[in-house]
């Protein structure tokens, strides 16, 4: 009797152990998972905050004269040289993507994703220091669109690539077959029946590039340069002014009216970063679900 | 072999991609072929960073032309972007796993997508901002409560930073992984009376324990390659190796950025050039982790395999 | 496949109308962009804005990247102007000899320091390369003491703030440092970028700004800002040293005493213009002051580049030398020997 009850103690005492351990590993985790969502909120409340006191029609209707008035000249940099870096991007990751989907299944194929990795996880700065010497420098383009764009655009196509790999792989081979069956050449079996198949996933992919380059800040400073005023059509030869330069060089100047210009750009870049980002993702739930 | 044009048209797209990284691994190399015959091999072990002086006439060593007491180390940086990763995923890794876990089995399933979505979403967050966030209410924080010297910049606020940044790729990955468990695994382990979380803690992570180092390694490729969110927080430590958590420090990145124009200061331009051995050490160092990450991730299902 | 196909044609378009448009208004202005010092930053945000009112189709950028940047971009031809506290250095002049030094205004650095309840506090040349060296650590060292007899050191560790970026601030600072200090001459000498001395406590700020950011932030520091962010400084709460100068008195930078420092070297001014006025001979005479210059090339790649050049360069030291401007940044204009030089090396710009 005393051997079974002192059993009953033992086990209770260890269960009680296991409980408690387990209650505190439970409240452990969702601090975790607090700590890693409230930073979020709160610099999404900064920014929100201190951008949206910022902002005024003045801001997009002036250029940016010393530290002070509008960030139309910023505003626009930076949505000319996201267009010129997709320009570039978007036709070699999307035939990349194409290539390795459909005919990259050897040796080659296999060569060219791994260096489009290697080409991922290369800091941004390197290529931003490449451009610089090569571009600005070597070619003698000066602070120019087109080594800003070329910079981009390097480093956004592996992105393009991986992700229309991805998204062609999943149409059904029975597709392709038929269309090839009913005599179709190569490039309307890939333009007519394949891409358009996954075109969901190709335009997320181009969209997420999109959002990578907008947020863009050390590859730019050394090729873009800045300027006041809003693009004059030059390719090579003229600075461009982009808005995450206003981000880290204004919140350093000591007056408030730069640190007003500097929230608001960084509103206006979490802004188009956030909704990409947010609403890709919702796309691709409903695409998963459907 | 027909002449297919469409297929070498996006044959020849593709080659594109290599060949970028090529050009840039190659000038890399070649530019910095100078500086790494005149630096040697002092160049890794030494601390400190001397552009010379750069308004006296350039003198010439083993043949080369530099400024006068021109000595360049890069101990200080090396040691600043391995400290500041490392203390980054060691705040990183506990907070993603137990994000993951509480993501995946505790919250209930409405919410979940919602809340994942949240936390891939700091990911996507751009450094500026990151950084502009760190100068505004990371800095003053640990200056007023934490550092003793009232200096808030520095190797903590660098590292806090950096932990944000990558804790959403560990987690995420994680997440994930835990969601494609097999029932059987968790469900024989209620069996046999665990808690829930034993069944998690005990049960599914070793399952996913590969899957996990693989992200963390990955998170570490990132962090190492963090150039602007680091520049605004890190206080620019320069000839000294950090010392304490609030030791000012610099990382190879955000050397870089800010020490450009100084280099292009200097008329032998050695430094530039040195600049490009910097830029090629970070890519090298960045390329090695990269790399183990693939390993790892590919390792693990090879060892799957083997096993079932 | 189709959106993407529109996509594509939609960008092109929006290119082609962006490029047109932005042709259109390059037809009617040279587009010049200037870049470099902080400390002539304020002032160039003063120049642009009254210049482009007076003068329709002037289209010049201002942009604060560091001396050493100013330097070297006008030298490769990134930027027209590189705006610097330093003169190029003779191996610069004999590698680009088409390149200008012309000054423009004379300014000054202060030394600030974040000491709460202390004000008028008095220092020099050796002890300021002591702190910076790492040899005197706490304010209430026995140096700084005897410098400032009967002021309540605080005992605690210094906290010595620098730029990381290439700085002309640097340049006069540490020229002050090497010329009043023979062992900071022999070990760092002076530049836009110097090796600064292991401090475990040392700060890397970058700009004129980011100094007064990091030395407001961080009490018990110290830190060299350039005079035109005074106002900004003190707002901060920053206290203003007294500096010795080459007579033995302790000087505050004031409109008199470096104006003193300015007119002490106006006349040995030599015609390329490259001379330092750091720690000069002068009665009452502040040690660091500067002459800030534009670094220009006088070859510029089209004859409307040259004549816009010359036309703000021109403007800016004539009107542009106002005590109206001068006075809002606590620079001082030019003397009128040192203006001609000025006007004669624009003169040169092609």
């Amino acid at each position: 009797m005393s051997a079974s009850a002192s059993l009953k103690v033992a086990r209770s005492a260890q269960e009680l152990r296991r409980l408690t351990t387990s209650k505190l590993g439970w409240v452990a985790c969702g601090l975790a998972l607090l700590l890693v969502i409230a930073p979020l909120i709160d610099i999404v409340g900064v920014v929100t905050v201190h951008g949206v006191a910022a902002l005024s029609g003045k801001l997009f209707t002036q250029t940016t004269s010393g530290t002070a008035n509008g960030l139309l000249n910023a505003i626009e940099g930076t949505f000319i040289i996201t267009l010129s870096a997709m320009l570039i991007a978007v036709p070699v990751g999307i035939g990349a993507g194409i290539h390795l989907s459909e005919y990259g299944k050897n040796r080659l194929g296999g060569i060219i994703r791994f260096l489009s990795d290697v080409l991922t996880g290369t800091p941004s700065i390197v290529l931003g220091y490449f451009a610089y010497i090569v571009f600005i420098i070597g070619f003698g383009w000066g602070f120019s669109l087109a080594a800003a764009a070329i910079t981009i655009a390097i480093l956004i196509v592996p992105y393009l690539a991986r992700i229309t790999e991805l998204a062609l792989q999943q149409v059904p081979n029975p597709m392709r077959e038929a269309a090839y069956a009913l005599g179709a050449k190569d490039h309307t079996v890939v333009f007519k029946v394949v891409l358009p198949a996954a075109s969901a996933g190709v335009i997320t992919g181009a969209l997420l590039g999109l959002a990578i380059s907008v947020g863009e800040t050390a590859p730019l400073i050394y090729t873009a340069g800045w300027s006041d005023f809003t693009w004059d059509g030059r390719f090579t030869h003229a600075p461009v002014a982009y808005l995450t330069y206003v981000i880290w060089t204004f919140i350093d100047q000591p007056d408030a009216h730069s640190h007003a210009l500097a929230y608001a750009a960084a509103f206006l870049v979490m802004l188009v970063v956030l909704a990409i980002n947010i609403a890709v993702r919702l796309v691709v739930k409903r695409t998963k679900l459907a | 072999m027909k002449f297919r044009p469409f297929r070498v048209s996006v044959l020849l797209l593709s080659l594109l991609i290599p060949a970028a990284l090529v050009a840039v691994v190659f000038f890399l190399v070649a530019y910095s072929g100078q500086a790494i015959l005149f630096n040697g091999l002092h160049f890794m072990t030494q601390i400190s960073w001397n552009l010379g002086d750069l308004y006296s006439d350039p003198v010439t060593v083993n043949g080369i032309s530099v400024p006068p007491g021109a000595n360049y180390g890069i101990l200080v940086f090396i040691a600043g972007t391995l400290a500041s990763s490392g203390l980054a995923i060691l705040i990183a890794v506990p907070l993603s796993v137990g994000a993951a876990i509480f993501l995946a089995e505790a919250v209930p399933h409405r919410i979940r997508p919602a809340l994942s979505m949240l936390v891939e979403l700091v990911a996507v967050v751009p450094s500026v901002v990151f950084g502009l966030w760190g100068i505004t209410v990371l800095i003053p924080l640990i200056g007023r409560y934490l550092s003793p010297s009232g200096n808030g910049y520095g190797l903590l606020a660098a590292s806090v930073v950096l932990a944000l940044m990558i804790t959403p790729i560990i987690a995420s990955t994680l997440y994930d992984a835990l969601l494609q468990v097999p029932k059987e695994n968790r469900e024989s382990a209620f069996a046999l009376g665990a808690t829930h979380f034993e069944v998690v803690a005990k049960a599914m992570l070793p399952m996913v324990r590969t899957t996990l180092i693989g992200g963390i390694v990955l998170a570490l490729g990132r962090a190492l390659g963090e150039t602007m969110a680091v520049l605004m927080v890190s206080g620019g430590g320069i000839n000294i190796l950090p010392t304490s958590l609030f030791s000012p420090i610099s990382t190879i990145a955000s050397f870089i950025v800010s020490q450009l124009d100084s280099a292009e200061s200097d008329p032998t331009n050695m430094s530039v050039r040195t600049l490009s051995e910097i830029a090629l050490v970070l890519f090298l160092i960045t390329l090695a982790v990269n790399a183990t990450a693939k390993l790892l991730s590919s390792g693990a299902l090879n060892v799957r395999k083997r096993q079932s | 496949m189709k959106i993407l196909n529109n996509l594509l044609r939609t960008g092109v378009a929006a290119l082609a109308i962006a490029t047109a448009a932005g042709a259109a208004h390059a037809q009617t202005s040279v587009p010049l962009v200037e870049s470099g010092s902080s400390l002539l930053y304020p002032l160039f945000n003063l120049w642009v804005p009254s210049y482009t009112a007076t003068h329709p189709g002037a289209d010049i950028t201002t942009t604060s990247t560091g001396s050493g940047a100013g330097i070297a971009q006008s030298i490769k031809g990134l930027v027209q102007i590189g705006a610097s506290d330093a003169y190029l250095s003779d191996a610069m002049v004999k590698a680009h000899p088409e390149m200008l030094s012309i000054p423009l205004a004379i300014s000054s650095q202060a030394v600030n320091y974040n000491l709460p309840g202390v004000t008028n506090l008095k220092l020099s040349g050796p002890i300021l390369a002591g702190i910076y060296e790492g040899k005197i650590t706490k304010w209430n060292d026995a140096a700084i003491a005897a410098a400032n007899p009967g002021v309540a050191l605080p005992d605690h560790v210094i906290i010595p703030i620098h730029r990381v970026d290439g700085s002309g601030d640097t340049f006069i600072f540490s020229q002050y440092l090497a010329f009043s200090d023979a062992g900071w001459a022999a070990s760092e000498h002076y530049g836009t970028s110097i090796s600064w001395p292991a401090v475990s406590t040392a700060i890397g700020a970058n700009g004129n700004s980011g100094m007064v950011t990091a030395a407001a932030a961080n009490p018990y520091s110290i830190a060299y800002i350039g005079v035109s962010f005074a106002d900004q400084a003190a707002k901060a709460g920053l206290g203003q040293a007294a500096l010795l100068d080459k007579h033995g008195e302790y000087v505050l930078p004031t409109a008199e005493t470096i104006g003193n420092a300015a007119s002490s070297v106006a006349a040995s001014t030599p015609a390329d213009e490259r001379i330092s006025i750091v720690f000069t001979p002068g009665e009452n005479a502040y040690p660091i002051v500067n002459y800030e210059y534009a670094i220009v090339s006088s070859k510029q790649p089209a004859p409307a580049i040259g004549s816009a050049i010359r036309d703000f360069l021109g403007w800016a030291l004539s009107d542009g030398n106002n005590m109206s401007f001068m006075s809002k940044v606590h620079f001082l204009p030019l003397p009128a020997a040192v203006k001609a030089l000025s006007q004669a090396q624009v003169d040169k710009i092609q």
